[in-house]
């Protein structure tokens, strides 16, 4: 009775059915694009997208633009340096990427300490003087506050997103898999490239305001994690992501509004204890299932040679 | 010369130019290392998982380093062991564990710490360091320097080619926990000055900078340090004369030397190649002919 009240409460508050909603389309979004980006081993790169998108949202924020058309900029205009500098050095591509996104972030930084100074500037020169940009809830990210324009704004690139992941499906994942397959049957894989870099950026977007920049790469690695933990079938692995990234949105934001912190925070946090229970406790690759394997492996060792001959026949 | 002096003549900036100077030249002497080793990931990681315990420090009334120190360490740690136990990717486990510490660490954040306070430990306080801070600043960092002087050919050997390193009777473990506490205690120092998010450019960039510009050892300590020292005394230079984020000026400074160096590196840098294929191209002409 107790736990029906406390999960049915919120729902009478208007704010609250808006981040609910919006919290569930990004545990979506975010699971089925983690799925790709963890079997192309792109975390770092989503890391990198997320903290460089800091300083477009800061300047569409100025001059009163959606702030998704400045993420998208900035984030694949970072992508862009990444690629220039490793193109024309020989440094090893984590570095190049921490380096060119701390140097986003850096500017995104500068630009938010001198808000105070170019708020009015702007509003001089355009006659309009942007809203409050609440800089906490785009690093960390609150949904509890968000907009209709916002919500919107959400619905929008997300379906998108959707919308082509599920359409090209087919191509991203023998392009995430294996590239040398992928272009050897003729799939351009320079467009699946960018095109999935487009989808990483458009997601950050979507996630922006209910994680923010700094916490967006867990949702876009830890969903595709738990999967891969629980199944080898991808079509599974994209249905248990979804699942339990849209479980961890919903209680995050419960959890945030009940313990009053920062929902990123939250929803980022339960994510990891499922992962935390999963890898204890998943049926075959689990921790505890790997023990007990190795407990039955240790004691055939007494067993005669016609027994251990019949048990690797028994193991192709 | 008046536009050098003037800040020199308030305390807080004597204390602020002197302390991001000396956390610039420990991070940039790990920093060789770290980019040897590519352990840029490892060391954003431990950066962002020191946040749960520099706010446990703050609730216990404990030193702030030594909270972030654990905590650093045992993301690291945990990293470790989920890597060796499970058949997800090293990346992946990476960007997992780290986020789920920083996430932790910001609903402590939410019930206890002001939002001065906060933003202390995100963007770090350099104008504003205490003399407390600043002696935990220096032990941390005099610490790494002193081990790292002390083993630092062990430690070269290990980032550079660890098989070479274990063949020849070197511990590899202890050197790579030794790497990971050195990793966490430079952390701990560069806090103050940059802040949890931005420290990893400390931990980064110098060491590219040397990189790029040479093929030696020593030389590559040589400019990485002299190009942190630069990037953290312009830094401080620029976020007094444009009132702004000191964290922020101090990352900018140091990428925008990291751009001139991908294009003065004398081998692989953009110049150096134009001039190479305007030379092979000069004698691509009589050949032809």
């Amino acid at each position: 009775m107790q736990l029906w009240e406390w999960l049915v409460t919120p729902f009478q508050y208007e704010f609250m059915q808006k981040a609910l909603g919006v919290a569930a389309l990004v545990g979506v979004v975010c699971a089925v694009l983690s799925c790709f980006i963890t079997l192309k081993g792109w975390s770092l790169l989503g890391d990198a997208v997320a903290h460089a998108v800091l300083p477009g949202v800061v300047v569409s924020y100025l001059v009163s633009l959606p702030l998704a058309i400045g993420a998208l900029i900035t984030g694949l205009g970072a992508v862009m340096m990444i690629n220039w500098v490793k193109r024309n050095t020989r440094l090893k591509d984590d570095a190049i990427i921490g380096i060119v996104f701390t140097a986003f972030f850096g500017v995104g930084l500068i630009l938010i300490s001198k808000l105070p100074v170019l708020v009015p500037l702007v509003a001089e020169w355009t006659g309009r003087v942007p809203a409050q940009l609440d800089v906490r809830a785009v690093l960390f990210g609150n949904v509890l506050g968000i907009a209709d324009e916002d919500i919107i704004q959400s619905v929008i690139v997300g379906m998108l997103t959707l919308g082509t992941v599920l359409a090209l499906r087919r191509d991203l994942l023998l392009f995430c898999f294996d590239p040398n397959h992928a272009r050897a049957i003729g799939i351009n894989a320079g467009l699946l490239n960018g095109v999935l870099l487009a989808l990483l950026a458009l997601t950050i977007v979507v996630s922006l305001q209910t994680i923010g920049v700094v916490l967006v790469v867990a949702m876009l690695v830890t969903p595709g994690a738990i999967a891969y933990l629980l199944t080898d079938r991808f079509d599974r692995m994209l249905l248990l992501a979804t699942a339990t990234s849209t479980l961890s949105c919903v209680l995050g934001v419960y959890a945030s509004y009940y313990l009053n912190a920062s929902t990123g925070g939250c929803i980022v946090f339960i994510q990891a204890l499922i992962f935390g229970l999963v890898l204890v406790g998943a049926p075959r690759r689990g921790l505890l299932a790997q023990s007990q394997r190795r407990r039955a492996a240790a004691t055939p060792t007494v067993v005669t040679r016609e027994a251990s001959a019949g048990s690797q026949r028994g193991n192709p | 010369m008046n536009w050098l002096t003037e800040p020199l003549a308030y305390p807080f900036m004597q204390t602020a130019l002197l302390t991001s100077a000396f956390i610039g030249v420990v991070c940039a002497v790990l920093s060789c290392f770290l980019i040897l080793k590519g352990w840029a990931l490892m060391g954003d990681a431990v950066s962002h998982a020191v946040l749960p315990g520099v706010v446990l420090a703050y609730i216990l009334a404990i030193p702030l380093s030594i909270g972030a120190f654990v905590s650093g360490l045992a993301s690291a740690l945990l990293i470790g062991f989920i890597k060796r136990r499970s058949r997800v990717k090293e990346d992946a486990v990476i960007g997992l564990v780290f986020t789920a510490f920083f996430a932790f660490g910001l609903i402590l954040l939410s019930r206890t710490v002001s939002d001065t306070h906060l933003s202390h430990i995100l963007y770090g306080n350099l104008l504003g360091i205490e003399t407390d801070d600043l002696v935990q600043v220096i032990v941390a960092g005099t610490l790494t320097l002193g081990t790292i002087l002390v083993i630092r050919r062990d430690l070269l050997l290990f980032c550079f080619d660890p098989n070479h390193a274990r063949a020849i009777g070197l511990n590899t473990a202890a050197l790579y926990y030794t790497l990971l506490v050195l990793l966490a205690l430079t952390i701990v120092a560069a806090l103050q000055a940059v802040g949890v998010i931005l420290v990893i450019a400390m931990l980064i960039t110098p060491g590219a900078i040397g990189y790029l510009l040479t093929d030696r050892f020593e030389r590559m300590l040589l400019i990485a340090s002299a190009a942190a020292l630069v990037a953290a005394v312009g830094g401080v230079y620029l976020s007094f004369y444009l009132d702004a984020s000191t964290a922020g000026c101090i990352v900018v400074v140091q990428a925008l030397l990291f751009f001139v160096a991908v294009f003065v590196a004398p081998k692989g840098g953009i110049i150096a190649r134009a001039r190479g294929r305007r030379r092979a191209g000069m004698i691509s002409v009589p050949a032809s002919g």
